[in-house]
């Protein structure tokens, strides 16, 4: 191994450190203008009358469309909810309802301010629980109406946009006979995704034909999604992807896309569009609110008998991905720990609120806060010491998770815990008061997680220098599993050095399908394509090598840009040699790799409603936290944080150290500092310095420990490392919290002042 | 919207006279140009100040005089500042980050009205008093009756804030200005308070002064517990009185940050905190 | 902000002399990146508080977003651009390179002139002190630990 496990440097990185680097904000094409959009500024409300007449008139302005002006058809990934704007009804502060095109965006803006709205504004369906009462207004009264898009038909009705239960019937009589009822109550708030760079696009028109460039996640769904709203073919449309300024899942749906392509169609001139950092905070698809309630029967032994979980998360006023992710509580209760028998309910409602979407390791931030959280309370409730309950419950190698899919590998787990004892021996609880006054605690907590397993392509071309191109549409929003990682299992299998690999830029029209940067798919999926279509390369690169050197490829051997005969290096010929008489003789030497993951054996029938069913390529964690907690003030202050996270094999060490670090960081955001509080179905928090992003200064040095378990099915064993960092963060943290002030913290985030008053109570 | 230059404080006055309440002063502009992108102010004219040298200049007779146009960064790296006035230091280290530093003034801390104005409570407990000057001549007033309210201030449009003279701290006392914010640095104050302290000869408090930010609509000296500390050994758990009349003399503002309760619960442990630390300073 | 007075106003940026009209409110981010096509500042927050569009004016870091260009007289404003040569990096930036402190690099030409500012000042400043300093950079990626490292090794290569 030469480039694979060893630390290369990104390809993009000189580029980003000298400041040439283009992102999607920077782009500019001849004659473009530029458009804004005017936002509903309340959350609920009947649009009486709108006139955008003085708007028209007003200097600069080329064009200015309302719903009444396009093709306003509800669309969506998986049910079709969504109108382009806002043309009846409102839904949330911040929802589209009209565009204007301009010279430049402050001429456009200038002209936004001349619409004439009238709202008769009408009390939001502020909060789930407000949405799930009886009598509840609906936030969308024709729900019925609403096409599906994503094909079969789901648990869905009112104000519930999404609904599974898997209840095998027995959970009742576990109770009854149970020494122990222990029963919680969970709350989690909205994160903000924080990405820096807005969200944008630059849209052309041409002979039939949309050309969208974007700095997006997943330049295929914009194709996917764009086709529907515009009702066009797939293939009239062509995205074309840049540097990304951090997305972290709020760049996986359509933006402002549509907008600029309807404009630019209608003005014939290419129209750009940035949202500014106030609509960004306004209308980015957060992290769900929810609520998580567990109720444990627990035998006098600790033997978990029965759990019965109750989600209810905040899709706010449209459904995104969130059918599917209902599903994902299937994952993280009866997972990892043995637990008799499981019922889960988990429903998502429609609220008056900007909708919610993904953010870095979807509901799993919450859902293991709620069951780590709840494994401390059992522990504490029965007396037994945190660490040692958790091993004493944890499930063995082929336990089978809710949807009756095996955890093959699951022993891991009691790896990590081992690998964190013995970088940081356990002192058991009640750390107590310390010689600065502080409180001192400590937590722990456990998580299984997934890599996704949609689909990539990938095609590898051999250059006749004797290097090799790269030619996918996975896109890089900053881990590097593109610009270092596709890079390495390229170079690795055709033993060059990772900077012999050039990757291209996403654009669909020249990549085959891929699924995004989401869910840590890209170094084991699209690296999977990668090293599929370099094998084939490299078995064309030895055919032909064999016939130049008149030996058996099979004696034949790739060291250093060089093909020898295995035991005799002076017959020799270089790759580029190679290329050059293939190229000229056969022809170009071109290898392509496509690859999904299979979905593991699982029982389809365990629940209802299960959009999302099954749990590929899992990984293993434990995370461990110490912090001192402030008697005074209340603050919390992270002194020790450890973590041993199995990756199956580690490509870039480094990059994946990044991750490490970055996704602790926005756990420690998401569970002391970061605020999206709503309040009347308004965001209360409207700033980056009310929000609380962690800052350098606040962020302990995370210790990680990685763990490899090379995954058969993965390039040279990778499995997904980007989002499983920040899943066990917050649970952990409160864990450690709860230790220091002897008093359980349930809500996220532990703010300063809940923290007071726990210790007071 | 113009913007006029102004080279010396004469052309600054001629230019604020002019313009009136349609004229925006522009020194570093940290909030004046965030204000003004966003919208929410459209001034007539700009009239930028920073240039005027007089006006950044520290003197001490006696007093200190500082400028107006001194920035954050300057009273946090100057050297008399750091011992005759160590709580405004150390507050001015504290005020956003090193960008905002940079440019931002003292005069545009006080004058923007903010209940939060991380230096108001060092300069408060120093018995700062503020010079403003129009082309009508000038007036000096104490910083306490400079505050009138949230965004509202005793300076009348034509005027502009010259000069800030305050005390510095005195032999065998000590001062100090805590912060509390969400994270280590960047936050507008959920609470701020300043503490300077004077010992008598049999070792107690013999003279106090405290001020709070973000507490109360406009950053203002707590006079009741001043008076409540003086007498006070100075050691830990003895100031619960004093805590006491802290929380009694205000009524804390509920916002985006904090609550008003949160406020109220950690004022007494804060104040504590200040105190300690001041006699920390005090040397024997 | 459409009907402003056009203002002419000379400075230096990146050593080069600039003399330019510009509105009266407009910022130094927007004249640097749609006048003079220096896109390396990045407008993340418009107010001050992320630091995607740190410049040096004076040798000093501010905010570019909300600094008004016509203030700018006289002055010397440095970017991202002017910390490399043709064929040459810096050794910060090289740092950056080698410690993996890049990840999505929106944030990093605004951290890289506030590290410049500091390393300026102070060859070898502690982690603490790298960490204060950059206080007014907001990276949503890194976790900040790797930039650091990278400050540190250039820090500890400045005292070997």
């Amino acid at each position: 191994m030469t480039a694979v496990g060893t630390s290369v440097v990104r390809s993009d990185g000189e580029a980003k450190v000298r400041g040439d680097a283009i992102f999607g904000v920077d782009l500019a094409v001849h004659g473009m203008l530029h458009a804004r959009l005017l936002r509903a500024p309340v959350p609920a409300g009947f649009i009486r009358r709108i006139d955008t007449s003085r708007a028209a008139a007003s200097p600069g302005v080329h064009d200015v469309v309302t719903g009444a002006d396009v093709r306003n058809d509800r669309t969506g990934i998986v049910v079709s909810d969504s109108p382009l704007f806002a043309a009846d009804y409102i839904t949330y502060e911040g929802e589209p309802i009209a565009a204007v095109v301009a010279d430049t965006p402050e001429l456009a803006e200038a002209a936004i301010r001349k619409i004439e709205l009238e709202i008769d504004e009408t009390a939001p369906v502020a909060t789930p629980e407000q949405a799930l009462s009886p009598g509840s207004r609906l936030v969308h009264p024709a729900w019925a109406e609403f096409d599906i898009a994503g094909g079969a038909e789901f648990a869905r009705g009112g104000n519930i946009a999404a609904e599974i239960l898997s209840d095998p019937g027995d959970i009742d009589a576990a109770f009854a006979g149970a020494d122990h009822v222990v029963e919680d109550s969970y709350r989690a708030p909205r994160q903000y995704q924080a990405y820096l760079e807005p969200k944008m696009a630059l849209a052309t028109y041409e002979a039939g034909r949309y050309t969208i460039q974007v700095s997006h996640q997943y330049p295929f769904r914009i194709r996917d999604r764009l086709a529907q709203v515009l009702d066009v073919p797939k293939s009239a449309i062509r995205v074309v992807g840049h540097h990304i300024g951090g997305g972290f899942g709020a760049k996986l749906d359509l933006g402002l896309e549509p907008y600029a392509a309807v404009l630019a169609r209608r003005t014939g001139r290419p129209i750009k569009m940035v949202n500014t950092a106030s609509e960004e905070r306004l209308t980015a698809p957060c992290r769900d609110n929810a609520t998580v309630k567990i109720r444990s029967a627990v035998g006098r032994d600790g033997t978990i008998l029965a759990q019965d979980v109750d989600v209810v998360y905040d899709s706010g006023a449209y459904a995104n991905n969130g059918p599917a992710l209902v599903s994902i509580p299937m994952f993280m209760y009866g997972s990892i720990y043995r637990v008799g028998t499981v019922r889960i309910r988990s429903r998502m409602a429609y609220t008056n609120t900007a909708p919610t979407g993904a953010f870095r390791g979807v509901s799993g931030p919450y859902l293991v806060f709620a069951a780590e959280r709840h494994m401390d309370h059992i522990a504490n409730e029965l007396g037994r010491d945190r660490r040692e309950y958790r091993l004493a419950s944890l499930a063995a190698d082929g336990h089978k998770m809710r949807n009756g899919q095996a955890l093959e590998q699951l022993s891991i787990l009691r790896e990590a815990f081992d690998l964190v004892e013995e970088h940081v021996p356990w002192a058991g609880s009640g750390q107590g008061q310390q010689s600065n006054g502080k409180l001192r605690g400590i937590g722990i907590a456990a998580a299984v997680w997934l890599t996704n397993p949609a689909p990539g392509q990938a095609t590898v071309k051999l250059n006749e220098d004797g290097t090799l191109t790269v030619v996918t549409a996975a896109t890089d929003s900053g881990s590097g599993a593109v610009f270092t990682g596709l890079r390495q299992i390229a170079a690795e299998c055709l033993g060059l050095a990772a900077d012999q690999v050039t990757i291209t830029m996403p654009d669909t029209d020249v990549a085959g399908f891929d699924a995004g940067s989401q869910g840590s798919r890209t170094t084991h999926v699209a690296g999977r394509a990668v090293l599929d279509a370099t094998t084939e390369v490299r078995k064309r690169v030895l055919e032909k090598a064999a016939s130049m050197l008149e030996a058996a490829s099979e004696d034949l051997v790739i060291e250093d840009g060089d093909i020898h005969v295995a035991g005799v290096p002076d017959m020799r010929v270089s790759i580029s040699q190679v290329a050059m008489a293939a190229t000229f003789g056969q022809g170009p030497i071109v290898g392509t790799g496509s690859y999904t993951t299979p979905p593991p054996p699982h029982d389809p029938a365990c629940t209802t409603g299960m959009l999302f069913s099954t749990w590929p390529t899992p990984t293993y964690h434990v995370h461990y936290a110490e912090v001192e907690v402030d008697p005074v003030t209340g603050q919390v202050s992270v002194e020790r944080y450890v973590i041993a996270q199995e990756v199956g094999r580690a490509i870039n060490p480094d990059a994946i150290m990044g991750q490490v670090q970055g996704g602790v960081a926005q756990g420690l955001g998401y569970a002391l500092w970061e605020r999206m509080d709503i309040e009347d179905a308004r965001y209360v928090q409207r700033n980056f310095e009310t929000h609380g992003l962690p800052l350098a200064c606040d962020m302990p040095e995370v210790e990680a420990i990685l763990m490899e378990h090379p995954e058969a099915a993965g390039p040279y064993g990778a499995k997904g490392a980007a989002e499983p960092p920040i899943v066990p963060v917050a649970a952990v943290i409160a864990n450690a919290v709860s230790d220091a002030i002897g008093a359980p913290i349930d809500t996220i985030p532990i703010t300063p002042e809940a923290v007071l008053e726990a210790l007071e109570r | 919207m113009q913007f006029c230059r102004a080279h010396s404080l004469d052309e600054a006055l001629e230019l604020l006279g002019q313009w009136g309440g349609d004229g925006c002063l522009l020194a570093g502009g940290t909030d004046v140009m965030v204000q003004y992108n966003s919208g929410a102010i459209t001034p007539g004219a700009f009239i930028h100040i920073e240039g005027i040298e007089p006006l950044s200049a520290i003197s001490i007779n006696g007093r200190t005089t500082l400028g107006a146009l001194n920035t954050h960064a300057k009273l946090a790296a100057d050297g008399d500042i750091a011992s005759r006035h160590p709580a405004v230091a150390r507050a001015a280290r504290l005020v956003g980050g090193w960008q905002t530093q940079t440019v931002g003034t003292v005069g545009g801390n006080l004058c923007n009205g903010s209940p939060a104005a991380d230096l108001a409570p060092p300069l408060l407990i120093a018995d700062a008093h503020v010079t403003l000057t129009s082309l009508n001549g000038e007036r000096r007033l104490p910083l306490d009756d400079f505050f009138i309210d949230r965004r509202a201030t005793a300076r009348r449009p034509d005027e502009l804030l010259t000069l800030i003279d305050l005390d510095p701290v005195p032999p065998r006392g000590g001062e100090h200005y805590v912060k509390l914010g969400r994270r280590g640095a960047m936050d507008v104050a959920i609470v701020g308070l300043a503490a300077r302290l004077g010992l008598g000869d049999d070792g107690n408090i013999a003279f106090a002064r405290v001020a709070v930010c973000s507490v109360t609509a406009t950053p203002r000296r707590i006079r009741e517990v001043e008076a409540a500390l003086v007498g006070v050994p100075l050691e830990a758990g003895a100031f619960a009185a004093a805590g006491q009349a802290l929380v009694a003399a205000v009524s804390p503002i509920d916002d985006a940050r904090a609550t008003a309760s949160y406020r109220r619960r950690v004022l007494p442990g804060l104040l504590e905190r200040a105190v300690l630390r001041c006699g920390e300073d005090i040397r024997p | 902000m459409t009907d402003d007075q056009s203002v002419p106003v000379r400075f230096t940026v990146n050593g080069r002399e600039q003399e330019l009209q510009v509105g009266a409110g407009e910022t130094l981010l927007r004249t640097l990146r749609d006048r003079l096509y220096l896109t390396g500042a990045k407008e993340g927050c418009l107010e001050g508080e992320c630091g995607a569009c740190t410049v040096l004016v004076d040798g000093a870091p501010v905010d570019s977003c909300i600094l008004a260009t016509a203030a700018m007289e006289g002055r010397e404003v440095r970017t991202v651009e002017g910390l490399s040569q043709v064929d040459q990096i810096s050794p910060l930036q090289q740092a950056f390179l080698d410690h993996a402190a890049v990840q999505c690099g929106f944030c990093i030409p605004g951290i890289l002139m506030t590290l410049t500012a500091l390393l300026e000042r102070q060859p070898s400043p502690t982690r603490e002190g790298i960490e204060t300093a950059l206080a007014g950079n907001i990276c949503r990626c890194t976790g900040y630990r790797q930039i650091v490292e990278a400050a540190m090794a250039v820090a500890a290569e400045e005292t070997s």
